[in-house]
């Protein structure tokens, strides 16, 4: 354990591990479509503080968790947008986003 | 406790209240909101762990795109929050069961795993390494993630097009 309370590997590995569950939870939890991809945002931002944490701690001459979580904040940025492009058009076409009742694109 | 500690516990606090709120909340303009406070508390956890660049771009991209995105999302649906009943059917109880347990076991092999790292190590990525690391060895996923980009900025464009030409149809 170590004299301040920020240099402790295992807070930052604890707050990763609770937004990856927060987003799984709300993806069962939820049922509108925007709900569920709030909670994606959260899973990816989970993994973005993980791997930051990883590279801080074990591995701290070289920056490749800083990319990778770049890379992760990229392909977020193009989901969420295809996302809700998708989720826009089924708003046109259903007049709702309730994830359980939309049944034409499920078989 | 220093001040730097009770700031630190304030950016976990904030994540894991904005969190909480985000899945939990039962207005989906409230859940936006705590996602935006999660959002916020986890670019303080950047800063704490020496990447204010990193912590610049998460509020730059999350907060000042994709959530801004996410707004005008809702304001295009209305948010319609109708009859929220949460778990109406068993088996989401049960998932949701199975969930929380998983998380429990992992939290547990967290407290019994000590992660052997050095925290006293210099740690100075700056953003001239992150770019000397971007065009030296990651280049195919760098030119990949802006072809990634332009994919979904035309797949967006024609989803709206193809939309507004159907719009007849039902």
């Amino acid at each position: 354990m170590s004299a301040l309370l920020y240099q402790n590997a295992d807070i930052y590995l604890f707050v990763a591990v609770f937004l990856l569950f927060c987003g799984i939870a709300g993806l069962i939890y939820r049922r509108t479509l925007i709900g569920m991809l709030v909670s994606m945002e959260l899973i990816m931002n989970g993994a973005g503080l993980n791997l930051i944490a990883i590279n801080r701690f074990i591995s701290p001459d070289n920056g490749y968790g800083l990319a990778f979580t770049l890379i992760i904040m990229g392909i977020a940025a193009a989901e969420s947008a295809i996302a809700l492009s998708i989720i826009i058009i089924i708003a046109k076409r259903y007049r709702h986003i309730e994830s359980g009742d939309i049944k034409e694109l499920k078989y | 406790m220093s001040i730097g500690e009770s700031i630190f516990l304030l950016a976990i606090a904030a994540t894991m209240g904005g969190a909480l709120t985000a899945v939990f909340a039962r207005s989906i303009v409230h859940a936006m909101m705590g996602l935006i406070t999660a959002l916020f508390g986890i670019a303080g956890l950047y800063v704490y762990l020496n990447n204010t660049f990193l912590a610049m771009m998460q509020i730059l991209i999350y907060v000042g795109a994709i959530s801004i995105l996410i707004a005008f999302a809702i304001m295009l649906l209305g948010p319609d929050s109708k009859k929220y009943t949460g778990f109406s059917v068993p088996g989401k109880l049960i998932s949701a069961l199975a969930v929380a347990a998983v998380s429990v076991v992992m939290f547990v092999r967290f407290i019994l795993t000590n992660l052997k790292g050095d925290p006293h190590a210099v740690y100075a990525v700056t953003a001239k390494d992150l770019g000397r690391i971007f065009t030296d060895r990651l280049v195919l996923p760098f030119e990949l993630i802006s072809l990634l980009l332009v994919v979904a900025i035309i797949g967006a464009v024609m989803l709206s097009i193809s939309s507004r030409n159907s719009r007849g149809d039902k």
